[in-house]
């Protein structure tokens, strides 16, 4: 459980909050590069840490992330006219380059110079992968740009997509380095799914849906091992990795391709959960693509029109299929592991209150990511310290699943796996 | 026309949830393996807790002579010095959360897990690891307590504990 207090202060993410400040720290995807595909395209209205802001790409490809409204009378920039180096707002004319300096008033005398006194804010926005990257902390402080491998890769050894998820971003994240959920909420698919089936992990977490675990602090956030036994008196390990401050690495399974979650918090009851699924090894299959492009793994389809909401979501109760649960198929009635994880976390609300639950000592990977969350936002706040997570060499990591012997432990032991070895693939079963 | 689950996410339908306690307190032993962690619990023994219990693992501290017979009494006591039956202290506990320093010696943690093994009691284990101590130092530690713990922690900072055992409803 959490005190209120604590729960507020974990759960706020705005300017100003610790948490809102903690996030401030990194370098935080913004977009897919392909919702701005061209110089001169059409902006696209983007909201981070309850910030409304404007994301746009000039004649000349710079891109920019600015105050979404225009600093004379405020009306959304997303209207505005893409052109000649600049975005023009079409209620006045007034004119601002890809670092939100106004460059003209019309209705100004140009000798005045009044338009150099306006400036709207603007954060970096930095292509790395097939993600636009921003950093909205001060600029002195700024980190190296991101260094997490699927976004080192060759475009075609990944995927990456992003969904709405309609609840508080921690609620997400939890879900995501909590490790003993699998075998219940995702049962039924872990041998029909075509990005997880035919691995032989998934007879050792059928067979035993009570794993031991191990949660050992890592120098950017925590390493989380799920044991269960495999022959021979061997351990089979599944090692998620979590980065602070919102993400998570998930053990792969046989050939399939690696993946992992950002949780961005959207505002205080809305997150982005960006998906990733890369292999360090080799370009993913065309199967693969396109069961990413069909809700596979940790993918959704989309609603229509464009807006990364998933075809099944709250309106429509998640399209849960009460005969499918019923039969097994499925543990919740909802169809598909990414709908499964967000149908069960929505349903706890916009902000989970936490003074109410009852954790047990297998959510010791949670507590610990609390603590840890806490602990940096104090730092930060006292000291200036600079929170784990945000050095390149924090996401230089990678998650594993692997059989080991009995008296190691699996830190030592898979400690090579663990790291990025650029070109060789993920330790897998 | 929204859903039902549209309707029910919302905040305001959040604050219509059953306000009344929906847990009893669980029984917690928080026992210190080695010496290097007796201080620990001890301070920790200081805050206000519902139904946490701190001891120590005291056989290590005074080794019983080679010809005494072996008991199972011998290995708990409180924080005053008693010796306190671990058979009792398992039985009465919902959780036992055993907490030793990376580099010592955790042996206790076999009698104490066996122990809580045959009462189907739920083990958790802590290690406080630093920076000052080896790796190797944490694989002798880790390498008592895995057998006897289903949830095992290396945390690098003792302010987890408190943390943990508040989470815990400790």
């Amino acid at each position: 459980m959490l005190t209120r207090e604590q729960n507020d202060l974990l759960t706020a993410s705005g300017p100003g909050t610790p948490i809102g400040r903690l996030f401030r720290s990194y370098w935080l995807p913004a977009l897919l590069a392909s919702e701005l595909p061209e110089n001169e395209c059409p902006p696209v209205r983007v909201k981070l840490l309850s910030e409304r802001l404007l994301a746009w790409r000039d004649t000349q490809g710079r891109y920019s992330l600015i105050d979404e409204f225009c600093a004379h009378r405020g009306t959304s920039l997303w209207v505005g006219r893409n052109e000649e180096n600049g975005l023009r707002c079409p209620y006045h004319g007034w004119k601002y380059d890809w670092t939100g300096q106004c460059v003209e008033v019309p209705s100004e005398a140009e000798e005045s110079g009044f338009c150099q006194k306006i400036k709207l804010k603007s954060y970096p926005l930095v292509k790395r992968g097939d993600v636009l990257w921003t950093y909205m902390g001060p600029a002195e402080q700024q980190p190296p740009l991101p260094e997490f491998e699927f976004a080192t890769v060759p475009s075609n050894q990944s995927y990456i997509s992003k969904r709405l998820q309609e609840c508080n971003w921690l609620q997400a994240l939890e879900g995501g380095i909590d490790s003993s959920h699998t075998s219940w909420l995702h049962r039924g698919d872990l041998e029909r799914d075509p990005l997880h089936r035919g691995s032989k992990g998934n007879t050792y977490n059928l067979q035993d849906s009570r794993p031991y675990f191990e949660v050992v602090e890592s120098p950017g956030g925590l390493m989380i091992g799920a044991r269960r036994n495999a022959e021979g008196g061997k351990y089979y390990w599944r090692i998620t990795q979590w980065i602070m401050p919102c993400v998570s690495m998930i053990a792969p399974r046989a050939d399939h391709p690696a993946g992992g979650h950002f949780w961005i918090p959207i505002d205080d009851e809305n997150c982005w959960v960006w998906n990733w699924d890369y292999h360090a090894a080799r370009p993913l299959h065309q199967e693969e693509v396109e069961a990413m492009k069909n809700g596979g793994g940790r993918h959704v389809i989309y609603e229509p029109g464009n807006t990364f909401r998933a075809q099944a979501n709250k309106d429509n109760d998640f399209l849960i299929d009460r005969a499918a649960q019923k039969a097994g198929l499925t543990y919740s009635g909802i169809a598909g592991f990414a709908m499964q994880d967000s149908g069960i976390q929505e349903l706890m609300g916009p902000v989970v209150d936490r003074s109410k639950e009852n954790l047990v000592s297998t959510d010791n990977g949670i507590i610990m990511a609390r603590h840890r969350l806490m602990r940096a936002a104090k730092a930060l706040l006292e000291k200036g310290a600079r929170p784990p997570g945000a050095d390149p060499e924090h996401q230089r990591v990678r998650a594993a699943s692997i059989v080991l012997p009995p008296d190691q432990p699996f830190k030592d032991a898979a400690s090579e796996e663990l790291k990025v070895r650029p070109g060789l693939k993920h330790a897998s079963v | 026309m929204l859903s039902e689950s549209a309707r029910m996410t919302t905040a305001a339908e959040a604050r219509f949830r059953i306000n009344a306690p929906n847990s009893q307190p669980r029984t917690i032993k928080v026992i210190a393996l080695d010496a290097a962690c007796a201080d620990v619990v001890k301070q920790l023994a200081q805050a206000r807790w519902n139904r946490a219990t701190f001891l120590m693992a005291s056989a290590f501290a005074a080794p019983a002579r080679k010809d005494a017979p072996f008991s199972m009494s011998g290995w708990l006591s409180d924080l005053a010095g008693r010796t306190q039956d671990l058979v009792d202290e398992i039985e009465a506990a919902d959780l036992v959360v055993m907490v030793s320093a990376a580099g010592e010696n955790a042996a206790a943690a076999s009698v104490i897990g066996e122990a809580c093994r045959a009462r189907k009691v739920m083990t958790t284990a802590l290690i406080l690891h630093s920076e000052s101590k080896s790796d190797e130092a944490l694989s002798k530690t880790l390498s008592f307590l895995r057998p006897y713990a289903s949830m095992l922690v290396v945390a690098n900072g003792e302010d987890y504990i408190e943390s943990m055992l508040i989470a815990l409803r400790a």
